[in-house]
C-alpha cells in the first residue's frame, strides 16, 4: 500500500480541449478512494494518467515520496480493473492472473501458490484452466480483479469496474471489492459514475466535474453537507429553494431561515427530500402545500407537492395514502438546509 | 520497444517500399513521359486501339461483375435459406484459378471443335467463333468476369454487414418502399464495398496480361507492352504505353472515389443482429439456385481444365474419349515442370516472409504505434492495388536497365530470384497490410494496455499479447501473398526470362504453346495449381470468415 501524491495534473486531447485542469489529489495508504464524476469530466483519463497509459501535459505524481511520472506504465506497479475487464482471450484463467507474475520473474510453485490465492480471494479457485470467453460477465470482473491482486500492487485502480454488470450482480460485487480491500489493506483509486456504488463503498470521494475535483470527503460528509449545487444534485436528489439569502438568513415563501452562517454571497438553498416531512397541520414552522404527484419506487414514494410557485419533492419510506390536490402540512428542521454555492462546477 | 526503434523499423519498411514500389513506378514515368513519346503513342491507331480495347475490357467486365455480386450479396445479407454459408464458400470457386489459366478451359469449351460448339452441331446449328474476331473480346470479358466477381461480392457482403439494420427499419417505419429503401438507404450505404470491390476489378481488368495473351487478343495494352519488350532497348515507346496505362488506372480510381466515394456512412451494426428474412417453399431454392448457376459458370473453366487434363480425347466431343494419367506424367518429365515449381517455391517463400514483414510493421506503425507519417506509409501500401502489376514489373525491368546497383542485384538474366521474390512481394503487401491491420482493429487496445500495466515491457506486449491475438490474421495474410505469388502472371512473364528461372506460370504459358501434348501438359499442371490454390483460400476462409472481404480492400 502505497501513499499517493498527485499535483497540478493538467492534459489537453489533440482537439486542444482541456481535460485535466490541474488536479491534486492525496490518497491515504490503504484508502479506498473514489473519483465520482459524469461522463467526460476527466475521471478515467486521470486514472489512465496513474497507470502511464497517458501522459500529461504537466504535474507531478508520487507514490510514496518517490516521483513516479517518468516510468512507463510496466514499472508503475499500479494494477488495473479495466472497465472491459480487458482478459487476453488466447490464454485461460490461470494465465491471465499468472502474466503479471510471470513479468516480474515469479516462476514454479511460488506463482501457481500467489495465483491460486488471489483466485480463492475472488472464489474463482475452480475455474483456473477455463478459457476467459466462457466465463460470465461476473466471472470475468472476478478473474480481471484477481490478475490485479496477484501482483500485491502499490496502488489498485479500478476503471467502472461493474458497469457491465446487471444490478444484482452489481450489488453483490461491491461488497467483495470492499472486503478485499480491506483484507490486503490496499491503496485504492476507483472511478464511477455511478452515486450509489461510490457511497457505498468509499473510505473518501472526491467529485470531479469540468477537469477538476470539485469537492471531496467522506461519502456522509459529502452527501449531507455538499458545498456546491452541482455535487449536492450529483450525490442525490435536492430541492432547491426560490428565495434569497440575506444577513445568513435565507427568505422563502414559506418563511424564514436561519442558515446558522453557512451562506456566502452568491449561494442559493437546497434541501433533501427525505429532509421534509408531512406533519400534521399547526406543527410549529410547518407550511400548507398543496400534492401534485406520486411516483412509488417499491421501498420509498416520492411526493411531489406545489406551494406558490416552488415545487418541493418529498421522500418518505413507508408511505401512507395520500390524496392528489389536497392541501398538506410540511416541515424540516432548519440545520438540514444547504447553503449551496450556485456554480454548476465548472 | 523505444520510440526510436519503431522509427527505425518504420523507416526500414518505408525506404523499403520507396526503393521497390516507387522507385520502379517512377523509371517508368522519368523514361515515357517525353511529349514526343506520348504522341506518338496517341498517333498510332494500334496502340490506341489497344488502349480503347482494354478500357472497354475494364468496363464491360466491371459492368457485368457489378451486377453478379449486387445480386448474389444482396440474397446472402437479407435471406437465410439451407446451405447459405456454403453457397458464401462457393462464392470464392473463380478465386483457385488464375484468368489466365481458367482460358485453357474456355478454349476447350468455345474453341471452334470444342463443348459449345459441337453441341451447336449436334443441334443442327452452325458454329460459333467465339475464340475469333470480336468474339475474343466478349470472351475476354467473360473469363475475366467469372473471376474478378468474387473480390466485388465479397466487398459488398462486408459492407452490407456493416449497415445496421435500423436504419432500413426505420425507413420501412417511415413509409418507404422496397425499392426506395434499397436506392436511397441500402445503396448509398453500401458506397465503400462498391468503392473497393470496383477500384480493383476496374484496374485490374484494365491491365490483365494474361487472359487476353492466352486467348490471343493482341489488340490490348498489357499484351502490347509484353510484345514491346523485344525490342526495348531500341525502342521506348512500351514504357510510354505503361505510363499512359498508369495514368488511365489512376484517373479511373479517381473517377469512381468521386461517384462512390465522398461521406461513406458505414455504422456500426446494432445490437438487433441479423436481420435476414427466411425463405420458405419455392423462393429458397431460388435463392440456392442463384448461387449455383454463377457457381457452375464460373467453375466450367476448372471442369474443362480438369478434364483436358486427365483426357485422352477431347476434340469435337461433348466429353472426353478415354482418360488418362499421362498428361501428369509427362508434366512430370518435362524439363519445365519440375524446376518452374521448385522455382516458384522459392520465390514465393521469399516474397510471403518480405511482405510479411514488411506488412505487419506497416499496420503496426498505424494502427498501434501512430507514428508521424504512418498513414502515409499505410496508403502507399496500398498503392500496388491500385498499380497495374505490369507496370511494376515493367518498372523492375527498367531499373534493371538503367541502375548499376539494380542490375547486380536483380539481373534477370543471371538470377531473378530477389527480383521476381521482390516484386511478388510488393504486389502482395496490401493483402498482408490489410489482414494484420483489420487483426489489430478487431482487437482491443486495452489488451495490450493490461499487459504493459501488469509489468510487461513493450516487446513482450507484442510477443505475448498482440502477435498471439492476431496469429490468424498474420497467417492469412502470408498465405494470401504466398498463394497469389505462385500463381502471379505479369511479374513472371515479363521478369522471368530464362528457361531455368522459369516460375509455375511462365512455364504454364511456355507449355501451352507447345503443339501436340503441349496443352494438355498444361492443363495437367493447371488443375495442380489451382488445387494448391484453393487450399490456401479454404484455409483462409476458415480462418477469417465473413472478414476475408477486408482482404480485398482499399
Amino acid at each position: 500500500m502505497a501513499e499517493v501524491r498527485i499535483r497540478g495534473i493538467v492534459k489537453s486531447y489533440t482537439s486542444g480541449v482541456p481535460v485535466l485542469k490541474g488536479v491534486d489529489l492525496d490518497i491515504r495508504p490503504g484508502e479506498l478512494f473514489f473519483l465520482l464524476g459524469p461522463s467526460g469530466c476527466g475521471k478515467s483519463t486521470l486514472l489512465r494518467i496513474l497507470a502511464g497509459l497517458v501522459k500529461p501535459d504537466g504535474g507531478s505524481i508520487s507514490f510514496d515520496g518517490t516521483d513516479i511520472g517518468s516510468l512507463p506504465p510496466e514499472k508503475r506497479h499500479a494494477a488495473m480493473v479495466f472497465q472491459n475487464y480487458a482478459l487476453w482471450p488466447h490464454m485461460d484463467v490461470f494465465e491471465n492472473v499468472a502474466f503479471g507474475l510471470k513479468t516480474s520473474g515469479v516462476r514454479g510453485r511460488e506463482l501457481k501458490e500467489k495465483v491460486m490465492e488471489a483466485l480463492e480471494l475472488v472464489r474463482l479457485a475452480d475455474f483456473a484452466r477455463r478459457r476467459v470467453p466462457a466465463l460470465s460477465g461476473g466471472q470475468q470482473q472476478r478473474v480481471a480483479l484477481a490478475r490485479a491482486l496477484a501482483v500485491q500492487p502499490a496502488l489498485l485502480l479500478l476503471d467502472e469496474p461493474l458497469s457491465n454488470l446487471d444490478a444484482r450482480l452489481r450489488d453483490a460485487m461491491r461488497s467483495e471489492i470492499r472486503r478485499i480491500c480491506s483484507l490486503r489493506n490496499l491503496t485504492a483509486l476507483y472511478v464511477t459514475h455511478d452515486r450509489q456504488e461510490a457511497l457505498s463503498m468509499a473510505d473518501r470521494i472526491g467529485v470531479m466535474h469540468g477537469g477538476l475535483i470539485r469537492e471531496m470527503g467522506d461519502p456522509e460528509e459529502l452527501y449531507n453537507f455538499p458545498r456546491s449545487r452541482f455535487c449536492a444534485q450529483f450525490l442525490g436528489d435536492v430541492n432547491i429553494i426560490d428565495g434569497s439569502v440575506r444577513d445568513g438568513s435565507l427568505m422563502t415563501p414559506f418563511g424564514t431561515f436561519k442558515l446558522n452562517g453557512k451562506a456566502g454571497p452568491g449561494c442559493v438553498a437546497g434541501i433533501r427530500p427525505e429532509r421534509i416531512r408531512i406533519v400534521e397541520p399547526g406543527r410549529p414552522g410547518s407550511f400548507e402545500a398543496v400534492l401534485e404527484e406520486r411516483v412509488f419506487s417499491g421501498d420509498t414514494c416520492d411526493w411531489t407537492f406545489r406551494v406558490g410557485e416552488q415545487r418541493l419533492f418529498v421522500r418518505e419510506s413507508a408511505p401512507e395514502s395520500r390524496r392528489i390536490g389536497a392541501t398538506y402540512h410540511l416541515a424540516f428542521e432548519p440545520d438540514f438546509l444547504l447553503a449551496l454555492t450556485d456554480a454548476d462546477g465548472e | 520497444m523505444r520510440r526510436t526503434f519503431q522509427y527505425l523499423f518504420f523507416f526500414a519498411v518505408t525506404a523499403f517500399l520507396a526503393v521497390f514500389l516507387l522507385l520502379p513506378v517512377w523509371t517508368v514515368i522519368e523514361t515515357g513521359s517525353k511529349p514526343g513519346l506520348i504522341a506518338e503513342i496517341f498517333r498510332n491507331r494500334i496502340y490506341v486501339e489497344g488502349l480503347l480495347n482494354s478500357f472497354a475490357v475494364a468496363v464491360v467486365t466491371t459492368s457485368g461483375v457489378f451486377v453478379i455480386s449486387l445480386v448474389l450479396a444482396l440474397i446472402y445479407d437479407r435471406f437465410d435459406f439451407p446451405g447459405k454459408e456454403l453457397c458464401n464458400v462457393l462464392m470464392l470457386v473463380p478465386m483457385i484459378l488464375p484468368p489466365f489459366v481458367g482460358a485453357l478451359g474456355f478454349q476447350q469449351l468455345l474453341g471452334h471443335y470444342g463443348v459449345l460448339n459441337t453441341l451447336l452441331d449436334a443441334l443442327g446449328f452452325a458454329r460459333i467463333d467465339f475464340l475469333g474476331g470480336q468474339g475474343k473480346f466478349w470472351s475476354v470479358c467473360a473469363i475475366e468476369m467469372l473471376h474478378l466477381y468474387p473480390i466485388f461480392y465479397l466487398n459488398l457482403v462486408t459492407a452490407l454487414g456493416n449497415i445496421d439494420p435500423a436504419l432500413d427499419e426505420s425507413a420501412a417505419n417511415l413509409g418507404a418502399g422496397r425499392l426506395r429503401r434499397f436506392f436511397l438507404i441500402r445503396l448509398p450505404l453500401m458506397r465503400p464495398g462498391i468503392l473497393a470491390g470496383g477500384s480493383i476489378v476496374l484496374v485490374w481488368s484494365f491491365t490483365e496480361l494474361g487472359t487476353p495473351l492466352m486467348l490471343g487478343y493482341t489488340r490490348v495494352t498489357p499484351v502490347q507492352i509484353l510484345n514491346g519488350l523485344t525490342e526495348l532497348e531500341s525502342n521506348p515507346l512500351p514504357y510510354t504505353l505503361v505510363l499512359i496505362m498508369l495514368a488511365v488506372s489512376c484517373l479511373m480510381y479517381l473517377v469512381s472515389r468521386m461517384v462512390f466515394g465522398g461521406h461513406a456512412a458505414t455504422s456500426a451494426k446494432g445490437s438487433m443482429g441479423s436481420s435476414a428474412k427466411k425463405l420458405r417453399s419455392w423462393k429458397r431454392f431460388a435463392a440456392i439456385g442463384a448461387f449455383l448457376a454463377v457457381t457452375c459458370a464460373a467453375a466450367t473453366p476448372h471442369v474443362m481444365l480438369v478434364l483436358c487434363a486427365f483426357s485422352r480425347r477431347f476434340y469435337n466431343t461433348l466429353l472426353p474419349r478415354g482418360f488418362t494419367l499421362d498428361y501428369f506424367d509427362s508434366a512430370l518429365s518435362t524439363a519445365l515442370v519440375l524446376p518452374s515449381i521448385m522455382n516458384s517455391l522459392r520465390y514465393s517463400v521469399l516474397a510471403m516472409v518480405i511482405a510479411s514483414a514488411a506488412g505487419i510493421l506497416i499496420a503496426l506503425a498505424s494502427c498501434r504505434w501512430r507514428l508521424k507519417g504512418a498513414v502515409a506509409a499505410d496508403l502507399l501500401a496500398m498503392l500496388p492495388l491500385a498499380v497495374p502489376g505490369v507496370v511494376i514489373a515493367f518498372g523492375f525491368l527498367s531499373m534493371s536497365v538503367k541502375y548499376a546497383w539494380a542490375h547486380a542485384f536483380f539481373n534477370p538474366v543471371e538470377n531473378p530470384l530477389w527480383l521476381l521474390a521482390t516484386a511478388y512481394a510488393v504486389r502482395r503487401i496490401p493483402y498482408v497490410v490489410r489482414a494484420v491491420t483489420s487483426g489489430l482493429e478487431q482487437t482491443p487496445e486495452e489488451l495490450e494496455n493490461a499487459a504493459r500495466n501488469f509489468g510487461a515491457g513493450p516487446l513482450r506486449v507484442l510477443a505475448k499479447v498482440t502477435l498471439p491475438l492476431i496469429a490468424a490474421n498474420i497467417l492469412v495474410g502470408g498465405l494470401f501473398a504466398f498463394s497469389f505469388s505462385m500463381l502471379e502472371v505479369s511479374d513472371s512473364l515479363i521478369l522471368a526470362q530464362k528457361a531455368r528461372f522459369y516460375p509455375i506460370t511462365r512455364a504454364l504459358y511456355e507449355l501451352s504453346q507447345i503443339l501436340g501434348s503441349g496443352p494438355g501438359i498444361a492443363c495437367a499442371f493447371g488443375v495442380w495449381a489451382m488445387f494448391f490454390l484453393a487450399a490456401t483460400l479454404a484455409a483462409a476462409g476458415i480462418m477469417l470468415g465473413r472478414k476475408i472481404g477486408s482482404i480485398f480492400k482499399f
